[in-house]
């Protein structure tokens, strides 16, 4: 058991495997990008009450909220090429089947982040008070000028914390897609370690990198508060 | 490939089967969570010294690690290292015998753990300091205020958190699939193994964890209103 762990199997391999992290930010970026996008579009359609859409985006969201992602994944990786395939092929001459994992773990990932950030964005949206946007219309501004210039400054403080979680959760939800064959951080740990027989270091290794980011992350999102809170006047 | 209704219903049934694997997993892990989170949140609410540091320290740096990640270094550890502690202890069970899902317990408590004890510090911060000047002054001692006065008023302001904490531990239960524990989701995909189709597993696996989820939301809805009446009551009086 003396040579369980080794120091320079370590600083051998850990460059391999931070190497891969290029692989888990890419995933994170398109993910949270779209994934926003499509979460604005659930808080309006959310708040406005829209009548059929209203309903099937509540049942969208308890079944991202109530199902694992990993499921969620598993569901979009053998669902997707099953409901679309032959759509793709016969219009685009695409074979989802040959289609690199990654897009369906990004696929997964964005469509669970819409429920989320949408409750999110909701959530910011309706907490701030009525009186406000009474405050806007009382000096005549239109209602987009109201919810542009008053209303979403103010959510958008509220949102920025449950944001900052939310990127961190995503970041440290790439931890899953290994099991899909996607060669991330920790998949090429996991590869490495089959193939020397010494899983250790690179499982220590790809847990340091996820520590080490998601400190970063929660950093500069503490730093983003900040510098928000900044303008705020205090109310004597 | 396509979507057979027949196998879904066998995955579903097989889904059902191991239910109890999963719930049972969420609920003690939980429930032995809240405990030790309230623990740590009370040590640094108190700001007890060295154990204090040693818990901020612990759970900011164990919150940056996906579960995953600890799950499969628990794992490799155990695997490794089990033959060496057991005869140590003198215990002669072999480890093919040993469930690994004491892996998955193991992993779930301290994670969920540090989250729980974060949410717990977020509540004692609620609290007014005038409250546990009126347990003192009657003469209530230090854990009598907290447990009588300062712990029950908390719970109120918990619960939406233990509601997400729970559902959250319901989904994060499924990971332990990745130890070969069979749980929901792989014992949904039990059938589904012998066709070679397992589109149909997976959303039987969604389904199942889908209605206990839903399940946790309502039982939820119902505690909330129930602890809410108090605050009720002295508001409107």
């Amino acid at each position: 058991m003396g040579n369980y762990f080794s120091s320079e199997r370590f600083v051998n391999i850990f460059p391999k495997v931070i190497s891969c992290l290029s692989v888990n930010l890419h995933i994170v970026f398109w993910s949270m990008f779209f994934g926003t996008v499509l979460a604005i579009f659930v808080a309006v359609l959310r708040i406005r009450k829209v009548p059929v859409i209203s309903g099937f985006l509540g049942v969208y969201i308890s079944f991202m909220r109530g199902t694992p992602l990993l499921v969620q994944m598993m569901i979009a990786f053998y669902g997707i090429p099953l409901v679309l395939g032959n759509l793709f092929l016969n219009v685009f001459g695409i074979n989802l089947n040959r289609l690199d994992p990654v897009i369906f773990v990004e696929i997964a990932i964005i469509l669970n982040e819409g429920a989320f950030l949408g409750e999110i964005f909701r959530g910011a949206i309706t907490s701030v008070p009525a009186v406000q946007a009474e405050a806007g219309y009382s000096i005549g501004m239109t209602g987009a000028q109201t919810f542009y210039r008053i209303v979403l400054p103010q959510a958008f403080k509220v949102a920025l914390p449950h944001y900052g979680v939310d990127f961190i959760g995503v970041f440290q939800n790439t931890s899953l897609v290994f099991l899909l064959g996607v060669v991330d951080v920790l998949g090429k740990a996991k590869t490495l370690g089959a193939a020397t027989g010494h899983s250790i270091e690179g499982y220590l290794s790809a847990a340091l990198i996820y520590v080490a980011f998601s400190l970063f992350l929660k950093a500069v999102f503490l730093l983003a508060e900040y510098k928000m809170n900044n303008g705020t006047a205090k109310v004597i | 490939m396509s979507f057979s209704m027949q196998n879904f219903y066998d995955s579903f049934k097989s889904a059902l089967l191991y239910a109890p694997v999963t719930i049972k997993l969420t609920a003690i892990t939980f429930i032995v969570s809240l405990i030790f989170g309230a623990v740590i949140a009370t040590i640094r609410n108190y700001r007890i010294p060295v154990l204090s540091q040693f818990f901020a320290f612990f759970v900011t740096v164990y919150l940056g690690l996906p579960t995953m990640v600890a799950l499969l270094i628990y794992n490799l550890l155990f695997m490794t290292l089990y033959a060496d502690v057991a005869n140590a202890f003198h215990i002669s069970v072999p480890i093919s015998d040993v469930n690994p899902i004491i892996i998955g317990y193991f992993t779930l408590i301290i994670g969920t753990t540090c989250s729980i004890s974060e949410s717990i510090r977020g509540a004692f911060r609620g609290i007014e300091k005038v409250q546990y000047e009126a347990g003192y002054s009657i003469g209530m001692g230090r854990f009598k205020t907290l447990t009588r006065i300062i712990f029950p008023q908390m719970i109120p302001i918990l619960l939406p958190g233990m509601q997400n904490s729970l559902i959250g531990l319901l989904k994060a239960s499924n990971l332990v699939s990745a130890i070969s524990v069979v749980e929901i989701m792989t014992g949904a995909l039990l059938p589904s193994l012998l066709y070679y189709s397992y589109l149909e597993g997976y959303v039987a696996a969604a389904l199942v964890y889908w209605i206990i989820g839903a399940a946790i939301e309502i039982l939820a809805h119902f505690a909330e209103k129930r602890c809410g009446k108090y605050l009720k009551i002295a508001t409107e009086s």
